[in-house]
């Protein structure tokens, strides 16, 4: 899952030459180990997360004490009532956030990344805006909005909110990628195709397809992973991280851990599969 | 002449959403902060009660104070944590460097909620860390980490890492490695090659850096909430506590709106300086 | 929803004057607030009314609950409020839900959603002013500010008292009319408890037996006590010698002076919601504030170190009460699951599990039954535990215990919350 821009390299260049690497053995592997001691913390609540899936807790509620190895709670997965039609939720709600963002956000990205227009740095501010105003002041918003408006909270709300705060990282990101790409690829499709409209499927979409991908999959874990903006606007409804922040507070089950390892891996394959994607693609 | 048009159709329909469900909402909100009245009562009613602003910067001057200060220590020590790791990536990660970068970025695709409260157990005042060090005395029993603004900070630094770090990458990735080869050959030492010429090509990303780290790390409040205690309490959980639990919504409003123009003021003035170009870049980057 | 005939302008009026909104009213209305309402226009919107808009009335009750229930009901409640087990497979479910299903055929979607009496109202309040479906059919709501202010405006359903033959045979005296709820017009109770202190018996210095010890470091140390955010002004007052129930804001200063010196004595770690659980069974907190239920189930339940201790200046009663809101699908089958927690076996599976004050006076007797039985089948350890709890006077207060406790501040109204708030919440958000 990456649209990191490749640096642009000046043509004729093949590859860089050799650096020169520092003489003391020793401090060479201060960075590194750093590094990895920077992921193996950045991972370690993983770790308890999936030691505790196997936690063999008495009744269903379980706290910081570990009191044995079971497999139960990984064979019903949907048996804590309420935690399964949250989790649901949670899985209805962000393919469908996610794919109208994708969509609504990559017009936007390729309309600030190709076209110079009136406008242009005002809209430039709203994205900025809307990418680091703190979540607590556009979750209350929405809610003031809705309520103002008198439309019922729900999974509909929910939907429309994240759809709200996704459109700008799609954006970004499809701007990114469209800023990197050859503006003589499309111009050769005008000339060889009759509109523009047709360039546009044909050239166009393909180039920026992994930007697409990426902007899905990062509008998909917002959305999937939002708290604070979907507690302001969900009212009667729940959805997987609502559930687990009011569960917490007697103590939530390991089904909770469960579920949490199948998005973990389900996100570790979704990055390799990208990784890999992106070493078969040559530099375009 | 049509395609002039063309980018006005493209923002379109993005563009009507945003209006809708997020400028629109921004100005419902300053409508709401200039409400009185109660909810037990019957409702709120608009007028001009400009009233509440100074009421909630009297109340609120502690927690504001606060939240900047948390934030501003949050964004220096991701700054420092993320910046050798980024450096190191970047320069020496070779054909492994996105996979690294995901590597980093991969715990952060389980709910926060969970993994705050993981961090939870392990920093339990009688936990797995805890509790050795006070068997074996090296700790007195009454030593906690929970429940202190030492843990709350560390939170947010901890949750906010990747939005320090990408745009780090981002814009050290792009240094060319030849420009360091330059400078050794020019005599200089290691250090002096990274001062000189890294640290300030990779400024833009240091201040992108800044910005989206702070910015949001200011209206966080899941943090204080959960590994918290008295004295912790940020802006952010006033804000929360005055809308779902007091329901006194305009001055939760107020606050908001507070919290909004400050922070839009240091965006302004960054924006100013540096354009905006390079914060989008960062955040495109997070994919 | 109901089937009344379409609104004439009697019932117009009288709905206008029980400050019921309809949509149309929260456009229209001047200064469109959140619930924002004016007697003009109220009236301007009966006038224009369409009779679909309208959600439930608070009125003509007969009309809502009769008919035959629904095939589904929500109940939305508070968490471990329920009894639970596990089947066969490994699934989580409740027992008495079960049954009530078997019997009626009605299906239960029962979540653990509230977590805060305001929090909770605060979700559902915009809904029940707009006269839409909250989305719950059955509510637990604690007597206090947000029960008075739910019953005042009509947001929930006046109950239908011949629909109740069960309550009417088997509720306590204090279930029945209390004071809050004169003839349980608006709800019945679900459970009762005591608010006082609960401590682990390993961590503290000797016994905690009153409100002072936990702001005495030689007992708790520091950092190590939980307050709950809800109940400790009440409680402190009464163990301050004041009645809550005639308190003013002179006395809320007193209570809040003695907040304050507990804050300063540093033996406060953090001010709880409902939360207060995880951290006290995990030793974070050597002791705390806690709801008599919670710390009962956590010692005969889970067998931790705790114990669970009525302070010496006197303790906070609540109750919690079920509730229909209005709007509701399916209020029928509302009225029908609240009778049938009134009747005494279904009451006594309740109670076994949460240990919580029971409406129903026979369970004590029912649950002595129990005991003895298992105890001739050799359940010895599982036996004298409901012998404990029939025995209990946290779950069977007699009078004298009942004397000592109080209810706490009821006479609610926005200003004077606002008050209470402003002298209160800056001891928690400090």
């Amino acid at each position: 899952m990456s649209a990191v821009a490749a640096p642009a390299r000046t043509p004729g260049e093949l590859t860089p030459a050799p650096l020169n690497r520092p003489r003391r053995r020793w401090t060479r592997f201060i960075l590194p180990m750093y590094t990895i001691a920077m992921i193996v913390y950045l991972a370690s609540p993983i770790f308890v997360m999936i030691l505790y899936s196997f936690n063999d807790v008495p009744l269903d509620r379980q706290n910081a004490h570990f009191w044995g190895f079971t497999t139960d709670w990984w064979k019903n997965i949907l048996g804590i009532p309420g935690l399964g039609d949250a989790f649901k939720n949670s899985l209805r709600i962000a393919p469908i956030s996610a794919a109208i963002a994708t969509a609504l956000g990559a017009l936007f990205g390729l309309a600030l990344g190709r076209y110079r227009f009136r406008g242009l740095r005002l809209v430039d501010f709203v994205i900025f805006l809307a990418i680091a105003v703190p979540e607590i002041v556009l979750g209350s918003s929405l809610l003031s909005m809705f309520v103002l408006a008198g439309v019922p909270l729900g999974l509909t709300t929910i939907i429309l909110s994240h759809i709200g705060f996704s459109i700008a990282f799609v954006a970004v990101t499809v701007r990114a990628r469209v800023q990197g790409l050859d503006r003589n690829l499309e111009d050769a499709a005008q000339d060889l195709f009759a509109s523009p409209i047709a360039a546009f499927f044909k050239v166009t979409l393909p180039l920026i397809a992994p930007a697409l991908l990426a902007g899905f999959l990062l509008a998909f874990v917002l959305s999937l992973d939002d708290f604070v903006i979907t507690n302001f606007v969900a009212g009667p409804k729940t959805t997987f991280p609502l559930w687990v922040y009011g569960a917490q507070k007697i103590g939530f089950p390991p089904t909770v851990n469960v579920m949490g390892t199948i998005l973990f891996t389900a996100g570790v394959m979704a990055a390799a599969v990208s990784v890999l994607a992106q070493r078969r693609r040559s530099s375009l | 002449m049509r395609r002039k048009l063309v980018p006005y159709y493209l923002l379109s329909p993005g563009g009507l959403f945003l209006l809708v469900f997020f400028l629109i909402p921004l100005g419902i909100m300053v409508y709401t902060s200039l409400e009185s009245g109660g909810l037990l009562s019957g409702g709120f009613r608009f007028s001009w009660a400009f009233e509440n602003y100074t009421n909630v910067l009297g109340q609120y001057r502690v927690q504001f104070v606060r939240s900047l200060v948390y934030s501003i220590i949050v964004t220096v020590v991701a700054l420092l944590l993320a910046y050798p790791m980024t450096y190191w990536i970047a320069f020496y990660g070779g054909k492994w460097k996105t996979s690294l970068l995901l590597l980093i970025l991969v715990p952060f695709f389980v709910s926060f909620v969970i993994r705050t409260i993981q961090w939870k157990f392990i920093l339990g005042d009688f936990g797995p860390i805890l509790g050795p060090l006070k068997n074996i005395g090296l700790l007195p029993d009454s030593f906690r980490i929970l429940a202190t603004p030492f843990a709350v900070v560390a939170g947010i630094t901890y949750n906010f890492l990747p939005f320090t770090a990408l745009p780090l990458y981002v814009a050290l990735e792009r240094i060319d490695e030849r420009l360091i080869e330059a400078a050794k050959d020019l005599y200089a030492s290691r250090w002096e090659a990274f001062r000189r010429v890294v640290w300030p090509l990779s400024l833009p990303g240091v201040f992108a850096a800044f910005l989206l780290t702070f910015v949001p790390a200011t209206g966080d409040y899941v943090n204080a909430s959960l590994l918290g205690g008295p004295g912790t309490t940020m802006i952010g959980n006033i804000i929360q506590v005055k809308f779902l639990t007091e329901l006194d919504y305009p001055e939760a409003a107020a606050l908001s709106v507070i919290l909004m123009v400050v922070m839009l003021l240091l965006a302004t003035v960054y924006a100013r300086i540096l354009g905006t170009e390079d914060v989008q870049r960062a955040a495109g980057a997070t994919a | 929803m109901s089937d009344h005939p379409k609104a004439d302008e009697q019932a117009a009026v009288q709905r206008a004057l029980e400050y019921r909104l309809t949509r149309r009213s929260l456009l229209k209305g001047a200064g469109a607030g959140i619930a924002g309402f004016s007697l003009a226009s109220l009236l301007a919107a009966c006038g224009s009314d369409d009779g679909g808009t309208s959600g439930g009335e608070a009125t003509a009750s007969q009309n809502v609950f009769g008919g035959q229930p629904g095939d589904t009901l929500n109940f939305a409640n508070w968490p471990a409020y329920m009894d639970q087990a596990k089947d066969k497979d490994g699934n989580v479910y409740h027992p008495t839900l079960r049954t009530f299903e078997q019997q009626t055929g009605i299906k239960v979607n029962y979540t653990d959603v509230i977590n805060d009496n305001a929090e909770f109202f605060g979700k559902i309040q915009p809904l029940l002013a707009g006269g839409d479906d909250p989305g719950y059919d059955l509510i637990v709501i604690s007597a206090g500010r947000y029960f008075t202010t739910l019953a005042n405006n009509g947001w929930v359903y006046e109950l239908d008292p011949t629909k109740r033959p069960n309550f009417d045979a088997n509720a306590a005296s204090w279930a029945k009319d209390p004071f809050y709820d004169p003839g349980n017009k608006y709800g019945m109770a679900w459970q009762s408890g005591i608010t006082g202190i609960g401590y682990n018996t390993k961590l503290v210095n000797g016994s905690i037996t009153k409100m002072d010890d936990l702001a005495n470091p030689a007992k708790v140390g520091t950092n190590s006590v939980g307050m709950i955010t809800e109940d400790m002004p009440n409680l402190v007052m009464i163990n301050l010698g004041i009645d809550p129930t005639t308190s003013g804001p002179d006395e809320w200063k007193e209570a809040a002076a003695w907040l304050q010196m507990q804050k300063e004595s540093g033996t406060v770690r953090a001010y709880y919601g409902n939360d207060y659980l995880p951290d006290l069974q995990e030793g974070n907190l050597k002791a705390s504030m806690a709801w008599s239920g919670d710390v009962l189930y956590s010692k005969v339940w889970l067998l931790l170190d705790m114990e669970y201790v009525f302070p010496e200046g006197g303790a906070l009663l609540f109750i919690d009460n079920m509730m229909v809101p209005a709007g509701a699908q399916n209020p029928a089958g509302a009225a029908e699951i609240m009778d049938f927690y009134y009747e005494p076996q279904n009451a006594k599976k309740l109670t076994e599990w949460i240990l919580y004050m029971s409406p129903v006076p026979k369970t004590k007797k029912l649950i002595m039954e129990d005991a003895e039985k298992n105890f001739d089948q050799g359940y010895k350890g599982y036996a004298r535990k409901l012998e404990a709890t029939a025995n209990s006077p946290f779950l069977y207060p007699d009078e004298e215990f009942l004397s000592r406790t109080s209810w706490g501040f009821a006479d609610w109204t926005d200003e004077t919350a606002e008050e209470w708030d402003s002298i209160f919440l800056p001891i928690s958000q400090g």
